[in-house]
Order: structure tokens, then sequence, then C-alpha cells
């Protein structure tokens, strides 16, 4: 079983890449699983027709047997939930909810989990999916954009500090200069590679908007073909290291460089 | 900054025994069960109802308020209470629970005060401070009593860092040396026609087993002769009213076996700073004997000649290691403090008395 978790700055695009991921796996035929890790409970809404699904933490609330639903393609969705803004504690959610996960709901034969993280690793339980290894391979999303690049050299520390092992960095363009180049350039400092690339597309957002994955909404456009790209060198990856972060001042000189 | 190791009071705790010195009806603990589990039996023989929110995993996530709330408005309707602390604990802050948002939404009959701290907020004394401060705040205590505890909290927490139980990183618990060599010398001291001195330095309800070591000493005076003369902390018109009525009820009692205290240094919550007058008025009494009692460390000026008598074993074994060999435990009596009314009999003041009525020969 691959047990990824999706990691990166607040709205550079996780949940889309990690729902059209779960979508390309699916459609290839994996018995697939999306655990979005989002109080907010709204990273699956395109995995099943932009409904929003009961949350794990709720049906613990309130002693409910815990439903997943099945998705486009078969994919298993699941949104741990959390509290509403300003209460309680996301993390501890996060942890509560991915051991129950782990010890209840997984089978052997699933092929893939899907962990999408929300934001940086803000505290404990943010990092609780790798930490309690309920994931072992860690991408993190970024731009070529210095505060993308500046979180996700953030999150590597994290990894680094909990000795977590990351599969790449997806580039997730936003159509800055030379971007490609320099998240390649930033993955490299930090002994990890660039695993994939996704473009900007308006696509994307004309999908979201039918409460859909392009892989299902769009599914002969080239934006689909990026995200089976990006599932494929994924699945095909075998490199996984424990990241040395960069200095943040480091950051803004390899960008200069770069331009 | 030095690791302390050794287990001991935490900012809740001493917010829970500054509720009940304002005489809280209920002191309701928003945190997991158990958490102030031992504090609260104590504080129950003391008359105060401790209750906890009992907060369970989802709490933790979602936050409590509502259940706080809830809780709150049931225990008004049930006891009608006229003063409730809710304090909070380590789980209900770190997940940034509004304990005041919460008084307020449950808008009940009693006073309520709301005591935001937690086991990591500091020395033990932030505790009470922030509970001086909320009852000052909501009229409970004036500004001055406020602003009076805090300067003797400050001063007390200062001590314990210079010469008690913080000075040092571990301190493993010792019984302390008998109660029988330190009888035996009491009253040797006597019989030689030698002057005792019995110096009381003791904090609040501690001061119920502490005093019985003068009654026991004015007992053995009148038996095989000699002098004493008596020091302590016990003004009656000093501090909140509970704690006066400790001093009235010592005094009371003290007069009944003929003791007459010569000096009174000060409040019985003013320990950190009355051991200044007790070493002073130590000083004029000229004793072959000196015996001070309760937190003999906040008195200064100790010999290693001092019989030095507390309640904790990590403190003795402090004592013990800073060279005062004579430092003696009364550690059962510290349990039965809670709920007295009336001085205790303590385990060195019986020592002293069978010694002076020549024990078992």
């Amino acid at each position: 079983m691959r047990q990824l978790a999706i990691y990166g700055k607040g709205g550079i695009g996780k949940s889309t890449i990690s729902a059209n991921l779960a979508a390309s796996f699916g459609e290839a035929g994996l018995r697939t699983w999306y655990i979005g890790c989002d109080p907010k409970s709204d990273g699956s809404m395109t995995l099943v027709q932009g409904r929003k699904i009961p949350t794990f933490l709720e049906q613990m609330k309130r002693g409910d047997e815990r439903t997943v639903l099945e998705g486009f393609a078969g994919v298993k969705c699941v949104e741990t939930g959390g509290p509403l803004a300003g209460v309680g504690c996301a993390g501890r959610g996060i942890i509560v909810a991915v051991q129950e996960l782990a010890k209840h709901h997984f089978r052997e034969e699933d092929d893939v989990l899907i962990y999408d993280v929300p934001g940086d690793v803000v505290c404990g339980g943010f990092a609780a999916p790798v930490r309690e290894r309920y994931a072992n391979e860690v991408y993190i999303v970024t731009s070529g954009e210095y505060l993308a690049l500046y979180a996700a050299n953030n999150i590597a520390r994290g990894m680094a500090n909990l000795n977590v092992t990351i599969g790449g960095i997806i580039c997730n363009s936003r159509n800055v200069a030379n971007e490609v180049e320099s998240v390649r350039e930033f993955a490299e400092r930090i002994s990890s590679k660039l695993i994939g690339t996704i473009p900007r597309s308006r696509v994307v957002q004309e999908c979201e908007n039918q409460g859909r994955t392009v892989i299902e909404c769009a599914p002969t456009d080239s934006q689909a073909d990026a995200y089976r790209r990006l599932g494929r060198a994924i699945l095909d990856n075998r490199d996984l290291v424990v990241p040395s972060p960069m200095g943040p001042e480091d950051i803004r000189e390899m960008l200069r460089e770069m331009q | 900054m030095t690791d302390i190791l050794h287990p001991r009071p935490n900012p809740i705790i001493a917010a829970m025994y500054t509720l009940r010195d304002l005489d809280a009806d209920i002191i309701l603990m928003h945190g997991p069960a158990g958490c102030g589990f031992m504090a609260a039996r104590r504080l129950e023989e003391a008359g105060v109802r401790v209750m906890t929110t009992g907060m369970q995993e989802s709490d933790l996530i979602f936050g409590a308020e509502e259940k706080l709330v809830r809780i709150l408005k049931g225990i008004d309707d049930r006891f009608r209470p006229g003063l409730i602390g809710v304090v909070g604990t380590c789980a209900s802050m770190i997940i940034g629970e509004n304990l005041d948002g919460a008084v307020k939404k449950a808008g009940v009959k009693a006073t309520v005060l709301p005591i935001d701290v937690h086991g990591c907020s500091g020395a033990n004394t932030t505790g009470a401070i922030r509970v001086l401060e909320v009852a000052a705040e909501r009229g409970v205590i004036s500004h001055d009593e406020r602003d009076r505890q805090k300067m003797l909290l400050d001063r007390a927490t200062l001590i314990e860092r210079d010469r008690g139980l913080t000075s040092v990183t571990y301190l493993e618990p010792h019984p302390g040396t008998t109660k029988l060599s330190a009888a035996q010398l009491i009253v040797r001291t006597l019989r030689e026609g030698g002057k005792v001195a019995v110096t009381l330095n003791a904090k609040k309800e501690t001061a119920y087993g502490f005093a019985d070591i003068m009654r026991a000493v004015e007992h053995a005076r009148s038996k095989v002769g000699g002098e004493a003369c008596y020091i302590g902390n016990l003004d009656p018109n000093i501090g909140l009213p509970r704690i006066r009525r400790y001093a009235s009820d010592i005094l009371r009692d003290l007069n009944v076996a003929n003791v007459t205290v010569g000096t009174i240094t000060g409040g019985l919550d003013e320990y950190p700073v009355s051991g200044d007058k007790a070493a002073e008025a130590l000083d004029s009494c000229h004793a072959d004997l000196r015996i001070v009692a309760g937190l003999p460390h906040t008195v200064p000026r100790l010999t290693s000649d001092d019989v030095l008598v507390t309640d904790q074993p990590r403190q003795l074994r402090n004592y013990i290691d800073k060279g005062f060999g004579r430092a003696i435990g009364e550690i059962s009596t510290h349990a039965d403090v809670m709920a007295a009314h009336a001085v205790l009999r303590s385990e060195l003041g019986e020592t002293i008395r069978q010694v002076a009525d020549g024990g078992w020969a």
C-alpha cells in the first residue's frame, strides 16, 4: 500500500491536486482513499459531485456509525473534519481521526492512501499523519513564488525534524518567470527532486465549478493528462529522502540567481 | 535556568487554594476528570465543593464551551452557591477555551470568577495571583487586599527560589530526624532551667498543626521548670475572613493551654514577610534552644542548633542538605489541617508531653 501525504502552503492547490491524483488512480483501477484533513472539509467535494460529506469527527462526536463515501471511480472519500474556526483543536482532531482510520478502516488490499493536509505544519496534530507513520511518502506542492517556496521549505524542515522522508516537490504553476527551473533548483537544494509539474489551466476552475475533478469532467483535456503523468511519476517513484531544508535567505538568493 | 525535577504544586492548584481562601462555595475545574484530583480531596475536607466538567476527546477537538455553560447553569440551580470559581486546566487552556465568555453566556445568579490558568503558567503563585486579580475586578476583594497579597506571593516565590523547594534541582523526600531526640533535647533544656523559644511562622491552615508545639512546650515547662517564649504570625485582624478565623481559633486554644504569644509577627498569610520580625523577636528572646515551626526557611539567621519543624518531606531534605540537622517532620498532622477548627495534637507535641511526663519509665 502506498501511503502519500500532500503538504504545501495554504491555497497553493493541494486539494485540487490530491483529488485529481485520487481520481487518476481510481480510473486506473487502483483501490484508492482520499483523506481530507482540513476542518473546512471541502477537499473531497470534486470527488463526490460537489457535495459536502459527513465528517469523521462529527460522526464520532455524535456516536454515529462512521460512513465512508465512494466517489468518482470508486475512490473512498473521508473528511476528518474538526472544530469551527476559533474553537477547539483541529490538530488533535486530525490525530484522533487518522488513528481511527488506520485502526478500523484501511485494509491491506488497498493500493493508495492520499492524505490532503491543510496549510503549513502549524502544530503537532498537522504532522500526525507522517509522525505516526500513517503516511510515509510526502509530496510538497509549491509554485515558483517566494512565499510558496518559503512555506515548502518550512514544511521540509518539519519533515527533517521528524525524520520523515519526502518523495518530491510538485510544481503547481502560477506562470511566474523561470518557474519550473526555480522549483527544480529548490527541490535539488533540499536534497529532493521535482516529481512533476501541473500547468495553469482554466479547465481546473471550470471543472471545480461543476463539482468535479478534471479527470472526471474533462478526461481528454491535456490538463487531465498532466495529473495522470504526475500520478504515474509518483507510483514509479522509489526515491525517498529526509530533506535538508535551506536557510530562508538562501531561497531569496536562489530566486535572484534564477531571474 | 535550572531545571527543577521534583513534583510540586502548579498554578492550577494554587488557584484552587486561593478560591478556598475566598470562601468559594464551588470550584469548577474546566478540564478532564482527575485534573487537580488530590488537591480537590483536601479542599473538600475544608468544605469547598470541587467539580469538573470532565472534558472528553471530542471536547478537546470541538471545544467545550456549551458543556461548561450547561454545567454552570446546572450547579447554580442545584446548589445555589454564592461564589463559584471556574478554573482552567492545561487541556482547556491549550485549546483556547474562553472561560469568561462561557460565564457570561451562562448568566447564573452566583458570582463567578473565571480563572484562566494552566499548569505551565509559571510559578504556582501565578495561579493565586490570577484569582486575586479576577476577585478584585469583580468586587469580591478590595484592590488593596489584592495588592497586599500579590506582594506576599511574589516574596514567597523569591524565598522558595532562594532557599526553599525551588532552590535546588532535585529533592528526595526525607522523613526528618526523630521526634524523640528533639523532645528529649527540649525537655532537658527546660529541666536544666534553660529558656526555649518557640516561633511559629506558618502558612495559613497549617498553623493548626504546628501551634500544638507551643502547647506541649508550655506543658513541659509547667512540669519540669525552665522558661519559654512564644512568637507567632497569629494576628487575628489581618487577611481574608477565613484566614483571620484560623488565627482566632488558634489563639483561643493557646490561651486555654496557658500559652501567651509574646510577639505577634503578622497574619497567617504573611509568612513570607513575618519571618523577618520573627528573627528579631527570636534574637530578643536570648533562648538556649530555638524551635522554628511552619516554614522555617522563611525566617532569616537560623543556626544549625535550631530545631526546625515542617510538614513537607522534600523541605526536610532541603533543610538537612543545607546543614540543619535538627529537622523534624510533622507529616501526618498535615493531612488533618484542612478540616480543622481547633489546634490539632501534633506528633512532636505528643512526644514532648510524653517525655515531660516521664515517658514509660
